[in-house]
């Protein structure tokens, strides 16, 4: 319980230090390196990730249209409001995780055992305005942009599949998709999906400069660790932005009362 | 502060007056051995973290780093440099990558103007500037790597400098360049002090 409390805080001591350093970002090797980590994050994996993620979300519109023999206005709700609010930014986050999670900290993990994290000290540079500061930006817009195309995708493909399988056509589904669809949904899941890839990004450079232990067996651990604490933290903030900005929780299971 | 205190580039010693007393003054290219491991590395950590170990007393620099606040303590860390023997290179960074990576996250301004520079000082050094600063670390020989370190710690043109060989075994072009450094870095820092950390079983310098 110690040992969760202390990774708690410090991650929390981590989003502190990345918030109150990011014109860090302005130096060059920064900048490069932010770069690099939205290359690798949001373009190098966009076609692996949107596809994934696209199938994904239409499989989901099939299968939900297909169990409540939804017609075209539930079809359209259930493109707004499971894909572009909820699946689009959860499918990105949790493929983030499973691709730049990973390889976050397991190279930060590496880096700490090497010693690279004490040359880096040794420069009078401090490792997370290097490491940390760049990857927690780059995730967090990376995801942002995934989750975009994921959720063009998605739309596009569910709208599509339910052309084909409920008696409507692509424009009026289309047009009901507009007409119900506000300018908040996208602020909603944009937010939310920066707010996604700020906490993975955090939670593996975290676990990456902290692996338990300094030999090479710490380094699967710490990306253990990096994963399953950042999948939990990504569901937790899903629960409580979803509850804060629409008033309720567990679709619906818990409403606020204000 | 006595007088041999501020003439001190590193004056390191036990305050029971025991052994492992470092005195290096300032100035000039010295050799200290250390007697063991772990000597070697407590002197290290010290200097870099400009702070003396439990029952010991430090000055760098010829000045007593007890009576400093922690502003104090950084500004003097500025001026030191510590050259492993491992060059503490970033394996993720190609060779010209690190040599600039310091310049670039504290000075970035003369970013525009190190290129002539380092390649000045590889090529003085016998290296292939072009060859070797588009090497990854891993494709590096020993000597390459502690080589690029201490070019990118050049560029730093620190006060004081504590170096150390690299490891393994180097052909006769690679000692006569590496005994260059000390020469180099001295034209470099007008009234730097280069101090080389060798093993007790090296040739010269007071072991501690």
């Amino acid at each position: 319980m110690i040992g969760v409390y202390r990774e708690f805080e410090g991650c929390m001591r981590l989003a502190g230090y990345v918030l109150s350093r990011l014109p860090v970002l302005a130096r060059p090797p920064v900048a490069e390196s932010l770069t690099r980590q939205i290359y690798f994050t949001g373009a190098s994996a966009t076609a692996g990730i949107v596809l994934r993620g696209a199938f994904i979300g239409t499989f989901i519109i099939a299968y939900v249209i297909d169990v409540l023999e939804a017609d075209a206005a539930l079809a359209v709700k259930i493109l707004l409001w499971v894909v572009l609010r909820e699946v689009g930014p959860l499918i990105a986050a949790v493929l983030v995780i499973q691709r730049s999670g990973t390889a976050i900290t397991t190279e930060l993990a590496l880096m700490q055992i090497s010693g690279e994290v004490t040359n880096l000290r040794h420069m009078r540079i401090d490792p997370r305005d290097y490491l940390v500061v760049p990857r927690v930006v780059g995730v967090a817009l990376s995801t942002a942009a995934l989750t975009f195309y994921v959720q063009v995708i998605a739309v596009g493909g569910g709208m599509l599949l339910s052309a084909l399988s409920i008696d409507a056509s692509l424009g009026e589904l289309s047009s009901e998709f507009f007409a119900l669809a506000r300018p908040l949904d996208l602020v909603y899941s944009t937010i939310k999906s920066c707010l996604f890839g700020a906490a993975i990004g955090l939670v593996c450079c975290y676990h990456g400069l902290h692996p338990p232990g300094v030999s090479i067996n710490a380094v699967p651990k710490a990306a253990i660790n990096g994963v399953t604490q950042s999948t939990l933290l990504v569901l937790l903030l899903n629960v409580v932005f979803a509850y804060l900005v629409f008033g309720q929780a567990f679709f619906g299971l818990v409403t606020a009362k204000l | 502060m006595s007088e041999a205190d501020s003439s001190a580039a590193i004056g390191y010693e036990p305050l029971n007056g025991g052994g492992g007393r470092v005195w290096v003054p300032l100035g000039g290219a010295r050799r200290v051995a250390a007697l063991s491991e772990h000597s070697r590395k407590r002197l290290v950590s010290a200097v870099l973290d400009v702070m003396p170990g439990p029952g010991t007393r430090l000055v760098l620099l010829g000045v007593d780093v007890e009576g400093l606040g922690p502003a104090g303590r950084a500004a003097l860390r500025d001026r030191i440099a510590f050259l492993p023997a491992d060059g503490g290179l970033l394996s993720s960074l190609n060779a010209w990558e690190n040599v600039v990576l310091p310049v670039g996250f504290h000075s970035p301004a003369r970013l525009a103007s190190v290129e002539a520079e380092v390649t000045a000082t590889l090529a003085s050094l016998g290296a292939d500037p072009e060859a070797l600063l588009a090497k990854l670390p891993e494709r590096m020989t020993p000597y390459e790597k502690n080589l690029i370190g201490y070019v990118r710690i050049t560029l730093e043109k620190p006060d004081l400098l504590l170096a150390e060989e690299a490891q393994g075994e180097l052909d006769s072009a690679e000692r006569a360049a590496a005994a260059r450094f000390p020469e180099i870095y001295l034209e470099r820092c007008k009234g730097g002090t280069y101090v080389q950390l060798e093993n007790a079983s090296g040739p010269q310098g007071p072991e501690f």
